[in-house]
């Protein structure tokens, strides 16, 4: 058991850092880049070798983890956790294009219409998807993120208990994201309460405000080591059901008290906070959202399993 | 980075469990029989010296003071194994995680030969004396005074919410001996023995199932100055020092997860577990206890670093209360009135009372609220 970060380690979200600071950020999430797919961030992160991490010689899926949770606080506009965590999980190489994850075609996926390759759960099994324009059908979205449903066609299977593992890294990287953007929505709110002043006092010294706040950061910081673990474990079905469980609870206690606490600005796209909150909510909304999560969770712990 | 076990840790706790299965008693585990009861703190006389023995009682203690410089992975793993099993230690889980190490860091070298052998040897209980009738919470504002005497203290005044004080044979007391207006710096601790003239226990009567508290009352008792530890009216020092790691002192979330699942199995055998809403609500509870497992070995791993006592504590304590909670509450909400004077019925009323130990969760959120948060004080 360690929980800081080695000097490798240290390393790589420094040099993520940089590279965040040029490709991406609430001024680049604004532009025609951060509003589509930013081919320039996904390309930078792909040179620097930050999508090649999962099976790294030195590095690992942690690594792989930590990097999504930081393009996704810094609001890099890219298929992140499917590119670092669940694509590698499966065997695709890292120099393939942007992935869309599909678990119900009937719902609208980031990054559909932008996507190269879709991966989908059907059954038992994981399939891979070659895209072509003729099978993406564009959503508008309000969310600051491009959606787009997809009817692939012409794939083929990743094998037998390949949608099992599809599945499991899956949630780590809804995990993952979760906390990333989480952090920037409350990183954001915590500057806002300590400046903000009513009835002569800043909002943030009220003991109302604090406590709310305070217990958000208790379930934020569960959520992350949680993410961080079932990465380092390799995704057991359990232990990333668990992460994607509580990140995702978290995200729906902690997008209400975000906004609650920042008032009626927080609603307006002239403030920054719609960026995080708005792609936040769309990723709790992936793989059935909360209770699917719950259930796959209880299915893993006491179904799946003698207790 | 990483979060697995050594293979002495794995084997450490495979070691511990075979040595419980072994020797806990058939009564074991029995209504009326947990901590806090007579007849579980009694056992804990016989328990602890095997533990001793075993050199599993204070493994985390120096060498000269009757430890092994153990790190302190290896006596949190001994106190999540045996708080799995209704914490067999009984109240010798406080002598051996604080009120020792007090003694080590702040006592005379007489005090730590008259306590410290009895201590490591796993045959002698303590209580605590904080709380008072007007000082809970606010403890700095406590009003039970130690006047000097000559060479002795006479004490006089009163404590409450006192676990164990049935049973102790020491208080490890806090008293003023500086005026009420020094508030936290006019505080000192004592080693009162609690067969000394003037010292009356009062049961209070309560709803914890098997778990006594009682008043304590000191009138005109006289101790000695060699029962002062430390620097008079340094007594508030020793304390957030002592209890800098109490907070995550016992593995609370260890059996909030071992309840879950007997729920579970419960469940299953009930043709309940087949239920969405059964399954959602189970799962909220495992993924907190989980975060709290987590969150709690950051605190551990700083400890094993020697780096300074941080704020994470304050977050572990609360992600703890919250994993209670949750199955506290769901516990009933699952079992309905088969819940009736179950487990699962005491594992609620024991999640109220994670609320209130330890600091009340209000005041771990308000201490995350100014230390983590940065957010400013009234």
């Amino acid at each position: 058991m360690d929980f800081e970060p080695t000097t490798e380690q240290r390393g790589v979200l420094d040099a993520l850092t940089t590279l965040l600071a040029r490709h991406a950020g609430t001024a680049r999430a604004r532009t025609g880049a951060g509003q589509g797919y930013d081919a320039d961030l996904d390309r930078a992160l792909r040179e620097a070798g930050f999508l090649s991490l999962f099976g790294a010689e030195g590095a690992g899926p942690l690594e792989a983890e930590l990097v999504v949770e930081q393009v996704a606080r810094h609001l890099g506009s890219v298929t992140i956790g499917a590119n670092a965590l669940v694509g590698p999980a499966l065997g695709i190489e890292a120099d393939r294009g942007p992935i869309a994850l599909v678990a119900n075609p009937a719902v609208p996926i980031r990054y559909g219409a932008e996507a190269e390759i879709a991966l989908v759960v059907q059954g038992d099994e994981a399939w891979y998807y070659t895209l072509q324009p003729d099978v993406v059908t564009v959503v508008e979205s309000p969310y600051g993120v491009p959606l787009a449903r997809l009817a692939p066609r012409d794939g083929h299977s990743l094998g037998p208990g390949s949608s099992g593992r599809m599945l499991a890294w899956w949630r780590v990287a809804i995990a993952a994201e979760a906390v990333g953007l989480m952090s920037g929505a409350f990183a954001l709110t915590l500057t806002h309460v300590r400046g903000r002043k009513q009835n002569d006092r800043t909002i943030g010294s009220y003991q109302a405000v604090q406590h709310r706040l305070a217990e958000c950061e208790v379930l934020l910081d569960g959520s992350r080591w949680l993410a961080r673990q079932a990465a380092w474990l390799g995704a057991p079905e359990e232990e990333s059901a668990a992460a994607a469980a509580l990140a995702v609870a978290t995200a729906l206690r902690l997008n209400r008290e975000v906004h609650q606490v920042t008032g009626a600005i927080g609603l307006t796209r002239e403030y920054d906070l719609h960026l995080w909150t708005q792609r936040l909510r769309l990723v709790t909304l992936e793989l059935s959202g909360l209770l699917g999560q719950r259930r796959a969770l209880a299915q893993a712990r006491w179904v799946h399993q003698d207790v | 980075m990483e979060f697995g076990w050594s293979d002495d840790a794995r084997a450490l706790r495979r070691d511990i469990q075979r040595f419980l299965d072994s020797s806990l008693p058939d009564w074991w585990g029995t209504p009326g029989t947990g901590l806090g009861s007579i007849r579980h703190s009694e056992y804990s006389k016989e328990f602890a010296p095997k533990l001793a023995a075993r050199g599993w009682l204070t493994p985390h203690w120096p060498r000269e003071y009757g430890g092994a410089d153990g790190e302190p992975w290896q006596h949190f793993i001994l106190g999540e194994e045996l708080w799995l099993r209704g914490e067999p230690r009984g109240p010798q889980y406080m002598n051996v995680n604080w009120i020792g190490p007090a003694i080590i860091a702040f006592g005379t070298e007489s005090q730590r030969n008259q306590y410290l052998p009895r201590i490591a040897g796993g045959d002698v209980l303590w209580c605590q004396g904080f709380s008072e009738p007007e000082a809970g919470t606010d403890l700095a504002s406590l009003r039970t005074r130690a006047d000097r005497d000559g060479d002795d203290y006479v004490i006089n005044g009163q404590k409450v919410w006192t676990s164990y004080a049935n049973v102790a044979d020491y208080c490890f007391l806090l008293a003023r001996t500086g005026s009420t207006e020094d508030r936290h710096r006019g505080i000192s601790v004592f080693l009162v023995p609690m067969d000394a003239p003037g010292v009356e226990v009062r049961e209070i009567d309560a709803i914890l199932e098997g778990h006594a508290f009682h008043e304590l009352f000191f009138t005109d008792v006289r101790v000695p100055e060699s029962a002062r530890l430390g620097e008079e009216n340094a007594g508030w020092d020793i304390v957030r020092h002592a209890l800098a790691y109490e907070r995550v002192g016992i593995p609370r979330y260890c059996r909030a997860a071992m309840q879950l699942d007997q729920l579970a199995e419960w469940a299953r055998e009930n043709g309940r577990l087949t239920d969405p809403a059964v399954q959602e609500q189970m799962a909220g509870g495992r993924a907190l206890c989980e975060a709290a497992r987590l969150l709690v070995y950051r605190v551990v791993d700083e400890r094993a670093k020697n780096t300074h006592v941080s704020s994470n504590v304050h977050v572990a304590r609360a992600a703890m209360v919250l994993a209670e909670r949750a199955v506290g509450d769901l516990g009933l909400a699952v079992m309905g009135g088969y819940a009736v004077a179950s487990p699962i019925d005491s594992q609620y009323v024991d999640s109220v009372a994670a609320g209130l130990a330890a600091g009340t969760y209000e005041v771990q959120l308000n201490l995350i609220a100014r230390t983590v948060l940065e957010l400013e004080r009234r």
